[in-house]
């Protein structure tokens, strides 16, 4: 169909994993061992299996682990390649682009998203693989937002269930955070003790304390002692391109060993294309995928999209035919539509110390003040900020991007790389029908139409923005520090796109992920998120597919599937 | 299959990593052992218990120092000396090793400078804590979990005046008249009254060492169940320990308490050399293993910490000696 | 031009260390490993790449000179891409190549000289004209000049220049850090593997300094 398919175009130095499929013949890669191998379970293309997952992230990971461990027949499949950490990551920004989702796209609106790293990944594990490990529960309040807040939707979710799976979540993933967190209602005991601060982190401390906020260690996913096979954490300050020592708690590293373990297939390199669907009843009857030079077609009772907000409308809407015209499960019109990102403005100074912000996790601490305070806002929705450790080309492009500099004036601040220091919100923004994914009219390298996402900012996430980036100059400058500047255009995490509610006219999915209108349709990442509060979104993702893996379970039990 | 492989490779370098630390624990105690003169009563009556606890305390408070000389070098070299008085744990207890060395023959009466050295090591210790205190109270946070578990170790420094009080009481005892019989008005005498003051002494320190040992292992989320080992034995060995010291002096039932002391401190004693092996393996653990000594020295477990225990134990076990003294006398 | 703030510090001195594994040491061999001819841009578009580059990032200091132009050049050999293209910009390649045009084009229009023939004060006037998006001959075409200059050119040629060892060193940054990582947290503390940083205020802190950083590795 097409010549070059390679996963991500591009003179990437190391491994062959990009090349040609690793999980195949019976074995997969073991991601502990450089070299090693993990048996694994197969099945054939025209074997019905009880789930096809696309998509092995921290939705579609977690899910294909527990619904393993259940006993169902699971393939689950990742457009990217099955890397083995130790051997195939380099300490290098540019060389571990490779774990970005870099096949094209194309953005527009008022305020076009900037894709790749901070809100995609292409690899068995998803974005996982290179997130920066900040594992937060949602505020309550945010699954009833409109009743509750006054502002965007209601979940069909409950918080205090929710509340379980965020525990389970946290166990499985062996959390390293505070002893006792400072805001919301009680939650047990983070499984591993928070990290050791690093300078930029103390900073934040600093400036909360002066501006009488209250701090704590961010919750992160990287182990703080042993555990199993992973060491602790050796503060090299990669973590968003990907953790060479295995301390990172990723899908890629607790949910796809254990998957395998239960029986789980996993594809690699295995782009999912179309879903089909059978024209008389109407129900799916498996997908499409491109695998090692051709198309094949895996045969499932059940099929879970899990490709993160953009990738799974694409492939939604992608599978249309003439019973489903505008696209699978979108009665509602809905598939595509209230996509939402986070803001993620930021001020940066200079302090008089060497901070070396390189050294670390980069968000050490974290202040949540904003999401729980609810007076004194012109705007709906909260914010957190943390604290910032950007590895040079980041920073450049910081400098570049934020400042427009160039020259000598570029090498010059530059030099101050040592010293400087920053805070980073991750704000909440609201719904909006007019924030959408759409299918192109240009195609990829497997000859599938490529995205197009529109984004602009409301008025209230223009206000929150301006809230945020005044309270974090205030608290920079009294930490201390000089030649305050600030960011602000950036934003990282998506969600939305195939919303989960309460019924078919107004969502894309169930409480269960469930779809509407195809009920063996499932959708677990993301996207199925109404409104997207003022957290990263991992941890939330996670705990609902174990929601969604305990529901099926029980439908199952009921012959309700 | 492979991770299995793997995983026998890891418990296999583990395994040896152990025997590695077990061999040197057992060198050095081996040395110990060997300056020491024989120290049961029985055989050589003429050497009186006094003097022979002299010996074995001078030899704790060195073992002691040791421990504090070994960490404080790894953590202040951690903490880059960045203030000069860094360096003035390690020089005090490295003293406090060589003298009370000397302290840990037989013969030989007091010595003025084996006294100034431990008396230096206690005012060190007192001054260090006063140092970690402030060193976490005026981070960010002051007394959070975070400056408990990362900042200056509150309890450390006290190791430091441990082993100062030891070997002053060392110096004390040896001074002791031998010939002294005088039995005091509530049926007891000197030593024996020595005897259970040390043993209050261990127990405290005991406690103290299994408060930071708990701070610590909560720190690594006791993410072994061998962890558990350091705050559930010394404990019962602190409380039987100062339980023969303080409950009722019956012969009859100080007797009976001293011989439960007694096993749990020897276990306590083994458990100090075996906490050192444990940790090296820990170090092991780390990203690059021993290679990466550098950094997983530093950031993993500390080795020299655990034989603390063994040094107090062993000052228990003299304080027991005493206690029963005329029973061997 | 700064003076070196990092004295006799080398990432590079690390390479067989502990802070480097088999994966970066290929990775960063491949890119210090660099053809200087190019292959992506013509000879034309190549001079005014090359002039482009010395003035966003003007290599003065006594470091050895990062092959900028040729970096980008190999880049774009490659396709990668950054995965998304601006709906005002064309796809990258286009974009670089009729960018470089139409600097050369503003150039001639206003100097009757191409780019790399202006001096240094009309380059960066011209430079900044494009960056406030005052260009206006018709090679743009579609392309905004100042989308261009901000999203290709700042991105570009400053993401080249970052990822060579050589300004890691410049900057101070520890480089590579896997398996070893570090230890010293602190505010003020460096590992013995880390850069130490001349004080501007003491002169005699330059020297110490270089001594430590010779010894980094």
């Amino acid at each position: 169909m097409c010549a070059d398919v390679r996963a991500n175009a591009g003179d990437y130095a190391v491994g062959d994993a990009l090349d040609r499929p690793r999980a195949t013949g019976g074995r997969a890669p073991d991601v502990f061992r450089v070299g090693g191998w993990v048996p694994m379970r197969e099945f054939r293309d025209d074997e019905a299996v009880d789930f096809v997952i696309v998509g092995t992230g921290a939705g579609g990971g977690t899910l294909a682990c527990r619904l393993a461990e259940m006993g169902f027949s699971v393939v689950a499949l990742d457009a990217g390649p099955y890397f083995r950490p130790l051997e195939d990551f380099a300490s290098d920004e540019t060389e571990q682009t490779k774990l970005y989702w870099l096949d094209h796209r194309i953005t527009d609106g008022a305020n076009p998203i900037t894709m790749g790293g901070k809100n995609s990944g292409k690899a068995v594990g998803g974005s996982t693989v290179h997130f920066a490990m900040v594992s937060l529960r949602f505020r309550p309040e945010w699954f009833r937002s409109r009743s509750a807040l006054g502002y965007g939707v209601d979940w069909p979710l409950d918080w205090r269930e929710m509340w379980k799976y965020y525990a389970a979540a946290e166990r499985a993933l062996s959390i390293s955070g505070p002893l006792t967190y400072p805001w919301g209602p009680k939650r047990p005991r983070y499984p591993y003790r928070a990290h050791e601060l690093n300078a930029a982190a103390r900073v934040l401390a600093l400036g909360a304390e002066r501006q009488g906020y209250r701090w704590t260690e961010t919750p992160l996913a990287t182990v703080s002692a042993p555990h199993g096979r992973s060491p602790p954490c050796v503060y090299r300050g990669f973590c968003r391109f990907g953790c060479a020592t295995n301390a990172k708690q990723s899908a890629l590293t607790v949910w796809m060993p254990r998957a395998l373990a239960a029986g789980a297939e996993i594809r690699d390199l295995a782009m999912a294309g179309r879903i089909e669907t059978d024209p008389s009843t109407g129900l799916a009857t498996g997908v499409h995928y491109y695998r090692d030079g051709e198309w094949r077609f895996q045969r499932a009772r059940n099929v879970v999209v899990a490709g993160y907000a953009v990738e799974t409308p694409r492939l939604l809407l992608a599978s249309q035919t003439s019973r489903f015209p505008d696209g699978l499960a979108n009665r509602s019109g809905l598939v595509g539509r209230n996509l939402m990102t986070q803001s993620n403005q930021a001020v940066f100074g200079r302090m008089e110390q060497e901070v070396r912000w390189y050294k670390g996790p980069p968000s050490l601490t974290i202040s949540e003040h904003w999401n729980y305070e609810d007076r004194n806002k012109d705007f709906f929705g909260g914010y957190c900020w943390m604290a910032q450790g950007p590895l040079p080309i980041e920073w450049v492009t910081v400098q570049t991007g934020a400042r427009g500099l160039w020259g000598e004036r570029l090498r010059e601040e530059m030099t101050h790389y040592n010293h400087q220091v920053g805070l980073k919100m991750v704000g909440e923004m609201l719904p909006d029908e007019r924030n959408t994914v759409t299918l192109a009219d240009e195609v990829d390298q497997y000859g599938l139409k490529v995205a197009r996402v529109t984004y602009s900012w409301s008025d209230n996430d223009k206000r929150l923005i301006q809230h945020a980036l005044d309270q974090m100059h205030e608290s920079l400058s009294l930490a201390g520090a000089t030649h305050l500047f600030r960011q602000e255009d950036d934003t990282n995490h998506l969600a939305g796109t195939a919303r989960m509610g309460f019924d078919a006219d107004h969502s894309v999915v169930d409480a269960d992920c469930r779809s509407w209108d195809i009920r063996n349709l499932w959708v677990c990442d993301g996207s199925v998120f109404p409104t997207t509060g003022g957290v990263n979104p991992s941890l939330t993702i996670q705990a609902i597919a174990l929601r969604t893996a305990d529901r099926i379970r029980d439908l199952a039990a009921r012959g309700e599937l | 299959m492979n991770s299995r492989g793997d995983q026998q490779v890891a418990s296999l370098g583990g395994l040896l990593a152990v025997l590695t630390g077990v061999a040197v624990c057992a060198l050095v105690a081996s040395r110990n052992a060997g300056r020491r003169p024989t120290p049961p009563i029985r055989r050589h009556v003429s050497v009186p218990a006094t003097r022979t606890s002299a010996v074995a305390l001078a030899g704790a408070a060195r073992t002691l120092a040791a421990c504090v000389a070994c960490d404080s070098a790894v953590e202040h070299y951690r903490g880059a000396f960045h203030n000069k008085s860094m360096w003035l744990p390690l020089i005090s207890a490295g003293l406090s090793v060589v003298a009370n060395g000397s302290g840990m023959k037989a013969q030989g009466g007091r010595s003025r400078s084996r006294r100034v050295v431990n008396q230096l090591a206690l005012l060190t210790g007192l001054v260090g804590s006063g140092f970690h205190v402030y060193n976490v109270t005026k981070r960010a946070g002051g007394l959070s979990w975070q400056n408990l578990f990362y900042a200056a170790p509150l309890g450390a420094p006290a190791g430091l005046s441990l082993s100062g009080l030891l070997g002053l009481a060392a110096e004390r005892l040896r001074a002791m008249p031998v010939d002294q019989r005088a039995v005091d008005s509530d049926g007891t005498d000197a030593a024996e009254r020595a005897g259970r003051a040390l043993a209050v002494l261990a127990s405290v320190g005991i406690g103290g060492t299994v408060a930071e040992v708990w701070l610590l292992h909560l720190r690594g989320a006791y993410h072994n169940p061998a962890m558990y080992l350091p705050v559930a034995i010394p404990p019962v060995a602190a409380i039987s320990l100062a339980h023969a010291a303080l409950g009722e002096q019956l012969p009859v039932l100080v007797a009976h308490r001293a011989r439960r002391a007694r096993r749990w401190l020897r276990l306590t004693t083994v458990l100090g050399w075996l906490g050192s092996a444990f940790h090296v393996f820990g170090v092991s653990r780390g990203m690059g293993g021993w290679r990466n000594w550098r950094q997983n020295l530093l950031g993993g477990p500390p080795v020299p910490a655990p034989p603390s225990f063994s040094a107090l134990a062993a000052v228990g076990l003299t304080a027991l000696r005493l206690m029963e003294r005329r029973k061997h006398d | 031009m700064t003076e070196d703030r990092y004295p006799g510090y080398d990432v590079l001195s690390k390479q067989a260390g502990l802070s480097w594994n088999e994966a970066t040491r290929r990775t960063i061999e491949q890119r210090l490993d660099i053809r200087q001819e190019p292959q992506f841009f013509d000879a034309g578009q190549w001079q005014t790449l090359g002039a482009l580059c010395d003035r966003i990032v003007p290599q003065t200091g006594q470091r050895p000179t990062v092959p900028l132009a040729a970096m980008l050049d190999a880049r774009l050999t490659s396709g990668r891409t950054d995965g998304f293209r601006r709906a005002k910009l064309p796809e990258q390649g286009e974009a670089w190549r009729r960018g470089l045009g139409a600097l050369d084009a503003e150039s001639q229009r206003l100097h009757s000289r191409r780019f790399h023939e202006l001096s240094v004060a009309q380059q960066d006037a011209l430079l900044l004209a494009v960056q406030r998006g005052d260009a206006t001959c018709e090679a743009w075409g579609d392309m905004a000049p100042a989308e261009f200059f901000s999203h290709r050119v700042l991105l570009d040629i400053a993401a080249a220049y970052y990822s060579h060892p050589s300004s890691w060193s410049e900057v101070g940054f520890g480089g590579p850090a896997s398996p070893r990582g570090y230890v010293r947290m602190e505010f003020d503390r460096r590992d013995p593997w880390e850069a130490a940083e001349a004080l501007e205020a003491d002169p005699d802190s330059a020297l110490r300094a270089e001594r430590e950083n010779r010894r980094v590795r």
